[in-house]
């Protein structure tokens, strides 16, 4: 098990006792002792002690990593000085590459600090292809470390609905996947969108300042449970009940397993449910977009 | 004061989504948690069922949710290309709803995963 990038010991605290390292399985009975767990990051964090191998790398060079992995896989010719920019040794690399390949069934669990930092995308990409190519010596898989509650079900929604993930674009009437294009951050500090509307999330405390600008300058819509942030800059805020507390309905687990909520409180608030159920009713009575009676926000 | 006892109960903090704990509650709040992480019991403790914002607001005032509903219809439908952003906190029923009306008032729809 590699984990890259991510420090469960802090942000996933039950990952290694429930779900991972520490588990009895059908073909590995003894546990944690029938396991090899490896952990890449930048710096030392508290779940480096819950591994067997800690590979500390130069911050911004997984991508190189994943890279030189995916050579020495193939048996192809590393350069050792270039092995070095990354922090480690081409020997240590060969050690890990080994490892993965003498294992029965491998997975690499990445975090944001794979995700997030240069690179991005081409780095979860990285991950992705270099999980696919250990298929050709052994059974290898890769699965993100979800940071929200329900991250994952949005990513199963809009797969089963549009056929992509995220960053959908339905503009043109069918979809459209473009990360970096059609991505939040992206469109707001470019301010490509006329209108936002935030479900459970507060992108005025998180996004970059040229983003939060532009969600001030734009009509935005925000269902909260918690006036949040964005709420302070949003022309719109309606507090819903807090999904799981007291709001029922279905979530996906991080390996994709849909789970029922049991809510132990009753809210005072609609849910989120309900409240965009009656927005899409009362645009469904409105007539088609077209550009002379559309597009003139001003008035709103 | 009685409590409801909720067993295998499910923690939507994080991507783990732990559906083994047990909460005990009042009309109000949630009094103790059995089995959940740090993290989990920060969570459950966090939210209670007081009234404790407005029902809506709409440029900064409290209003109706009627009004606000309203008001949020004319937005998106008015909008050229307007973006539907979070999802990641909410159900796959509420998810589902939000693709439809993305896809009505052709939108950009887009979750915390592009991050």
């Amino acid at each position: 098990m590699i984990y890259w990038g991510g420090n469960p010991a802090e942000c996933h605290p039950r990952h290694f006792t429930k779900y991972t390292i520490m588990q009895k399985g059908k073909f590995v009975p003894n546990g944690r002792k029938g396991r090899t767990m490896v952990l890449v990051d930048i710096r030392e964090t508290p779940s480096a002690k819950a591994a067997d191998l800690f590979l500390q790398i130069r911050p911004g060079k997984d991508f190189e990593v994943l890279t030189i992995l995916r050579a020495l896989i193939k048996n192809q010719r590393v350069d050792s000085r270039i092995a070095e920019e990354t922090g480690l040794t081409l020997e240590q690399l060969q050690n890990l590459v080994d490892r993965m390949k003498n294992a029965r069934f491998g997975i690499i669990f990445f975090g944001m600090g794979l995700s997030m930092t240069r690179g991005k995308h081409m780095n979860s990409a990285g991950v992705l292809m270099l999980a696919a190519e250990m298929n050709a010596y052994t059974k290898f898989v890769a699965m993100p470390m979800r940071g929200h509650g329900n991250v994952t079900g949005s990513d199963m929604v809009l797969r089963w609905s549009t056929g992509y993930p995220f960053g959908v674009n339905l503009c043109r009437g069918y979809p459209r996947f473009n990360p970096g294009e059609f991505s939040t951050v992206d469109l707001l500090v470019r301010g490509d969108i006329d209108a936002a509307l935030i479900l459970g999330a507060d992108p005025g405390a998180t996004m970059p300042q040229p983003g939060i600008d532009h969600l001030a300058r734009i009509p935005t819509i925000v269902l909260d449970p918690k006036v949040t942030h964005t709420s302070r800059l949003a022309r719109v805020h309606i507090t819903t009940a807090a999904t799981g507390i007291s709001a029922p309905g279905t979530v996906y687990r991080m390996d994709e397993i849909p789970l029922p909520l049991r809510p132990a409180l009753k809210s005072p608030y609609p849910t989120d449910e309900e409240v965009i159920r009656r927005i899409r009713e009362l645009v469904a009575k409105k007539p088609a977009w077209n550009e002379t009676t559309n597009g003139e926000l001003a008035t709103v | 004061m009685t409590l409801t006892i909720v067993k295998n109960a499910t923690c939507t903090f994080c991507g783990c989504v732990c559906d083994d704990i047990e909460l005990h509650a009042d009309s109000e709040r949630i009094v103790k948690t059995k089995g959940a992480c740090s993290l989990g019991e920060a969570w459950f403790r966090n939210h209670t069922a007081e009234h404790l914002y407005p029902d809506a607001l709409i440029d900064g005032h409290p209003a109706t949710v009627d009004d606000a509903v309203e008001r949020a219809a004319e937005i998106m439908h008015r909008a050229n290309m307007p973006l539907v952003y979070g999802l990641s906190n909410i159900t796959c029923e509420a998810q589902r709803e939000a693709v439809t009306l993305a896809e009505m008032a052709g939108a950009i729809i887009d979750s915390h995963t592009s991050l």
